[in-house]
């Protein structure tokens, strides 16, 4: 008997092909030619983001700077940086101009559909700093505590939020967020919160002084890559998670956030 | 005793699967009951009684961004606080795009719940018109063209537009900016900047604004505050702009000018200077007015402020945005007897941009005011602060 296809075995084929493709390319390792096609890798950055990129007039200098330094020297590809204003940054990523951006980037939900982003390599959220040795406080656990913060600032809108949550904590508001930690360092706060950059600055200034800190919030700051751009994706987490265990990551985060 | 199960009949199965249909039609019905039941329907308004502003202090003002809120209560929470703030005016775009997305089409209703909900509140709505639908853009070779690139042919288009909008909002909105920062390339659809073409397109929206509500009062400018050398691509300096636009007879279709001013590093009583951006830079615009006999029109500071951003390079402390915020309002009330009305950029974004743009903000995303927020309202309403804000440093013993 003469076996004869049907419409149904056709379709199942055609969609067990099209799950094998997807396993495939997932699973096949990337390629440079196609993530970089110019032959090096042009990454779009905004310098005017201390410690993260700036400009000094003669070259860029950052730990964003070095990151991507770093992440080339690891993928095997020259670099080149071009400066963009904020406003232009996904712009020049999405029509090509770029093929990474490394700019303190938070990843932001909203533009999925048209950038991946890479592992987080670094959390800027905020912290809740308190003396060596003291049990890091839950937010609960703050009632009654002389806690320090940045006047306005973002620390200050998010201990407004306790409160309307019912904490009752002895708000300690300063003009400057240095101030704040100065506050717990010389032992007039119990605790101070702040983003996670400025505590660590102020650690770097105070290399004698011990503290412990506790995240309350998380920004992950991470690399956007064209979403198209899978290639490109995987090269960048690979070689992020390389620098990762290696331990040099660790050592350009503390590069700018230790003391020399 | 329950009775013993029997193959059903015929008749019975007919009666069985018809009384199962019934039960599923029942509980189909009860579940689309209960889910539709809490939604108002899309027309429904939301029922507002009337305010008035509280405010001592005529010139505060922000800038809102409403034109994307998908449901009117975001829009009526956003205006309410403004008004609690007490500011007492609002700037607010209406896109071009969203009113008219096909020619001589018009879909008022995003507009029309604006308008509804500020007059509500008791606010004055100061409409920047802009964003070029996509059947006025027109192909261009040259380029793929972008949401503000106007070509010339369209000029009469969106003065058509200007006319309606002023028409329809007549008694409600009385003030109109023509276009946005046309001196910055990117607001010009990136095409070089030409202060003589925005002229033509100010002249035409101001004819025909006027002929549908004599009483509109029509703004030029905008103009975006920057130090872009003379042949820049990105666009001019905006003092080169508004000196070109007279040469190119602006003024005689304007009533006011629209200035935008930041204050970036500097304090707001900074002297202006031409080769630096800070918050009295609007002073050199008016220098520009008075040169050319235009002194007794007013100016509208649509766009200001100073961002708190904790690592960008043109931000200052979250401490020196709010002192600075209320002394520069100070300062157009004892200084700038020709400006109406200091407008904050921006009063809330309707998600936020997770960058420094954010900074820019009174209000988050989630309607939770910064402290900013009361630091102006204690300004506008005449209320005295109980405190300093802040402790003094503290200092070792």
């Amino acid at each position: 008997m003469r076996w004869k296809p049907k419409l149904s075995s056709l379709v199942v084929a055609l969609a067990g092909m099209f799950l094998f493709g997807l396993v495939l390319r997932h699973y096949w390792p990337p390629s440079r030619s196609l993530a970089f096609p110019r032959g090096a890798i042009i990454v779009g950055v905004d310098a005017s983001y201390a410690p993260f990129a700036l400009d000094n007039g003669e070259s860029l200098q950052g730990l964003d700077i070095d990151l991507a330094n770093a992440l080339a020297s690891e993928i095997g590809l020259p670099l080149r940086f071009l400066n963009i204003g904020h406003y232009g940054l996904y712009d020049a990523l999405i029509s090509g101009e770029v093929e990474l951006l490394i700019s303190a980037l938070r990843i932001d939900p909203n533009r999925m559909e048209d950038v991946r982003y890479s592992l987080p390599y670094f959390d800027n959220g905020l912290v809740l700093v308190t003396p060596p040795n003291s049990a890091l406080p839950d937010a609960h656990d703050l009632t009654g505590k002389a806690v320090a913060f940045e006047y306005a600032s973002s620390a200050d809108s998010f201990i407004r939020a306790w409160e309307a949550q019912g904490i009752q904590l002895e708000r300690l508001p300063y003009e400057l967020p240095q101030y704040a930690l100065d506050s717990l360092r010389l032992g007039r706060a119990d605790a101070a919160l702040l983003d996670a950059t400025t505590y660590l600055l102020y650690r770097k200034e105070h290399s004698e002084w011990r503290s412990e800190r506790r995240y309350v919030s998380h920004v992950p700051v991470a690399i956007a890559v064209r979403a198209d751009n899978v290639d490109a994706w995987k090269l960048v987490n690979g070689a992020l998670s390389a620098l990762k265990g290696k331990a040099e990551l660790a050592k350009i985060i503390d590069k700018w956030f230790q003391a020399n | 005793m329950p009775q013993k199960w029997r193959k059903p009949l015929s008749g019975d199965r007919t009666k069985v699967r018809w009384r199962s249909w019934m039960a599923s039609v029942a509980v189909l019905l009860l579940v689309l009951i209960l889910y539709l039941r809490p939604v108002p329907w899309a027309g429904d308004k939301l029922i507002v009684e009337q305010q008035i502003v509280d405010s001592a202090k005529s010139q505060v003002c922000a800038h809102t961004l409403l034109e994307n809120e998908v449901e009117e209560r975001k829009i009526l929470r956003s205006l309410e606080l403004v008004r609690e703030m007490g500011a007492g005016t609002i700037v607010q775009f209406f896109p071009w795009a969203y009113a008219e997305p096909e020619a001589g089409a018009y879909s008022w209703g995003i507009a029309d719940r604006i308008v509804r909900q500020a007059r509500l509140q008791g606010l004055r709505v100061i409409a920047r018109l802009g964003l070029v639908p996509e059947w006025a853009r027109a192909a261009d070779a040259s380029q793929t063209t972008t949401l503000n690139f106007l070509p010339e042919s369209s000029f009469t288009h969106f003065a058509d537009y200007a006319a309606t909008f002023a028409r329809r909002y007549a008694g409600e909105v009385e003030h109109i900016i023509i276009w946005n920062e046309p001196n910055l390339s990117f607001e010009w659809g990136y095409r070089p900047v030409d202060p003589a073409a925005y002229v033509r397109l100010l002249r035409i929206s101001y004819e025909r604004v006027k002929a549908a509500n004599p009483d509109a009062v029509v703004l030029a400018g905008a103009l975006a505050p920057t130090l872009e050398p003379p042949g820049s691509a990105a666009g001019m300096n905006e003092i080169d702009f508004l000196t070109a636009m007279y040469r190119h007879g602006a003024g005689a279709y304007f009533d006011a000018l629209a200035i935008h001013t930041y204050g970036f590093l500097d304090p707001p009583a900074a002297q202006p200077k031409s080769n630096q951006l800070n918050f009295r830079r609007a002073e050199l615009l008016r220098d520009v007015m008075l040169a050319h006999g235009d002194g007794q029109k007013p100016a509208y500071i649509t766009e200001s402020g100073w961002n708190d951003h904790p690592r960008w390079t043109g931000a200052v402390r979250p401490s020196q945005r709010a002192a600075y915020t209320v002394r520069a309002f100070q300062f157009v009330e004892d200084n700038w007897d020709w400006v109406e009305n200091l407008c904050i950029w921006a009063f809330r974004f309707p998600a936020d941009t997770l960058s420094h743009p954010d900074n820019y903000t009174l209000v988050n995303a989630e309607f939770l005011p910064k402290p900013i927020y009361f630091e102006v309202q204690a300004y506008a309403r005449g209320w005295e602060r109980p405190q300093a804000a802040w402790l003094p440093r503290p200092v070792e013993d």
